[in-house]
């Protein structure tokens, strides 16, 4: 099933879920949404997880300058053309404002401005201090009062605890995906589908695991780590180094190990704690976000060496690091050349990889991939 | 089998060079139209017939943004592999590269130990620090290409070109001749412009001498001069500096043949 036919599937189930009376809440930030909180309150968390091309970053120029972020740029370029795959962003009742960066709040304000969709604010420390956590613990109590205002009921105590323990089990899954020996593309299809439709998707990632589980396709390509931004459906990325001879083994990004490894531990789900209390906890425990400072390029690269020397002892293969960065993307461009250097100074080979969602780009990117794949 | 065959097919030219045990025994340069194979073939087939070789008696490596639409290739590299390896026919001893040709530069490093490529990087798909760029502001400045480099060197102020920009930098050319700028101080800003741009590449991975300098813009005596000036150090530039793309993918595809 291609991704067109998906994503018109995906909108005829959102479409029968809001004739239900469910509210659809979108964002574009990732990291720290509690997607539970909006899921006890009986409401559709909507990530904005898809990737642009050239009619959409055109499109945006309305209301951005084209040196913005490109994904930004596709973001609001995907509301103000409304593609026929993407069609459910009709449905979209209200979106969520907040500070993954700058760019993620400047989209999604032009979004709410100018294509009238309300706003709903959680904005979240970039630090893990003391302060920060009783800061991150007011911004979930008041999105709890705002989703309970709309939803006209209180959202009950052990509805979030059943909602956290619902995503907990979907995210072990996805990390049973991820440890799967099958070529990269079909992980990341499964990553990508299963993230947007979220814990709903669990019967097709269970039958598609189960199917999966005795297979150990041998990797032809040369194993590739992608760090850095994620790689979102409609992107042609994968293909490039897929075609190129590569194969990801890894995805270290948000669509991925970022998303799956913010798990709780049975011990601390089954104690008394109150659910907000074990959000905080999460977002105090989440060191891989690319914006938690101060020590996220350490942790990062602590945690890449790790899986380097895992694989090479398991598989007796190198693998390669591609960090992919979107262009604009001040954060992850400004970080990546101490990334790369930090990395190759370990022996480990990177290639930064810059771009945006242009077609014109894909002939020096797949010059790039391709003598990145020769080199190793 | 002992001739190979490099073909470098790349935005603005197209490169096509005979080697036979291990030696350069022709080549052909055209410029590259729209029909990347159409030009490609012609020169295959015109070095072919030059030193009467049938198809069978050669192996082709293609190389060169237009690698892909070369089916008659046994095999393809890209242009940064193929320039490191082209690079070593003239200099074995080179450590780095920089390749600017008509739409991209790349800065490369070679391993001393195994003459691989170590790291490399390149300008994305921005024109600004290529020979395209070059073009343009020959263009404004209504001098042949082949002039530009010369007149850049005859100015003792080179004008301040800011812009990293193409289609930006010409206007700051157009308002530099409104302010009466002469020529010459315009074109040697407009190379320092190019050599800086490429220089924060380069240095971003840790070029160092012995550094070739190839591809069609080498053959520019102005950028060579600030680009030396940038780095601070003398480079050196190749008998041939647009082949060694074509040169790398003949000697690659002798490697790989056992030869």
């Amino acid at each position: 099933m291609e991704n067109l036919e998906f994503l018109l599937e995906y909108y005829t189930s959102l479409k029968e879920k809001k004739e239900e009376g469910k509210k659809v809440i979108a964002f574009i930030s990732h990291d720290n949404i509690p997607e539970e909180l909006i899921d006890a309150a009986g409401f559709i968390p909507l990530r904005m997880m898809f990737a642009g091309n050239d009619e959409l970053m055109d499109a945006s120029h309305d209301f951005l300058p084209p040196s913005t972020c490109s994904f930004a740029q596709s973001c609001i370029g995907a509301f103000s053309i409304k593609p026929n795959n993407l069609k459910f962003l009709d449905l979209i009742d209200y979106i969520i404002i907040s500070n993954h960066c700058v760019s993620d709040i400047c989209a999604s304000e032009i979004i709410s401005k100018y294509y009238n969709i309300p706003q709903l604010k959680f904005y979240v420390s970039y630090t893990k201090t003391e302060n920060s956590l009783k800061y991150f613990k007011l911004e979930l109590n008041d999105l709890r009062d705002k989703l309970e205002e709309l939803k006209g009921s209180a959202i009950e105590t052990q509805d979030l605890m059943n909602s956290i323990v619902k995503y907990n089990n979907f995210k072990r899954k996805l990390s049973e995906l991820s440890a799967l020996i099958i070529p990269g593309s079909q992980k990341l299809k499964q990553f990508q589908r299963a993230i947007l439709t979220g814990p709903d998707y669990l019967p097709e990632l269970e039958d598609f695991l189960h199917t999966q589980k005795n297979t150990q396709i041998n990797e032809k390509g040369k194993p590739i780590l992608l760090t850095g931004c994620s790689i979102f459906i409609n992107d042609y990325l994968n293909d490039l180094i897929e075609e190129g001879g590569g194969d990801i083994v890894f995805f270290d990004t948000w669509v991925g190990f970022n998303y799956y490894s913010q798990i709780f531990d049975d011990d601390l789900i089954n104690s008394s704690i109150d659910p907000i209390d074990l959000l905080v906890e999460r977002f105090k425990n989440n060191l891989f976000g690319d914006h938690s400072v101060p020590n996220f390029l350490k942790t990062k690269i602590s945690q890449i060496e790790e899986f380097y020397k895992n694989y090479r002892n398991t598989s007796g293969k190198k693998v390669g690091v591609i960090n992919h960065i979107i262009k604009f993307c001040d954060h992850m461009s400004i970080m990546s050349s101490h990334l790369k250097k930090q990395l190759q100074e370990k022996g480990i080979q990177v290639l930064n990889l810059e771009r945006d969602y242009s077609r014109a780009n894909k002939g020096q990117l797949s010059t790039r991939i391709e003598a990145f794949l020769e080199m190793m | 089998m002992k001739s190979f065959i490099g073909i470098d097919i790349g935005s603005l030219a197209s490169k096509v060079v005979l080697l036979n045990e291990g030696k350069l025994v022709d080549y052909r340069v055209e410029r590259s139209t729209f029909d990347f194979k159409r030009v490609g073939n012609n020169l295959f087939n015109d070095i072919l017939e030059k030193n009467n070789l049938n198809k069978g008696d050669v192996f082709i490596m293609s190389t060169g943004y237009g690698r892909n639409t070369i089916d008659i290739a046994d095999d393809r590299i890209t242009e940064i592999t193929a320039h490191a390896r082209g690079v070593q026919y003239f200099f074995p001893e080179a450590h780095s590269v920089i390749d600017i040709g008509g739409q991209d530069s790349k800065a490369i490093l070679i391993s001393k130990k195994t003459g691989n490529v170590m790291d490399f990087q390149m300008n994305d798909k921005c024109a600004a620090g290529t020979g395209r760029f070059l073009e343009v502001m020959a263009h404004a400045l209504e001098v042949p290409i082949e002039e530009i480099g010369e007149l850049a060197l005859n100015s003792n102020q080179p004008s301040a070109i800011s812009s990293t920009c193409t289609v930006f930098a010409e206007s700051e050319v157009i308002s530099l001749f409104a302010r009466g700028t002469s020529k010459h101080d315009i074109a040697a800003g407009i190379h320092k412009s190019i050599a800086r741009r490429v220089a924060g590449m380069s240095k971003r991975i840790g070029v160092a001498p012995l550094l070739v300098f190839c591809g069609g813009v080498a053959k520019n005596i102005a950028v060579k001069k600030f680009l030396e000036e940038e780095l601070g150090y003398e480079i050196v530039i190749p008998d041939h500096p647009q082949l060694t793309g074509a040169i790398g993918a003949a000697l690659i595809a002798q490697e790989h043949n056992g030869n």
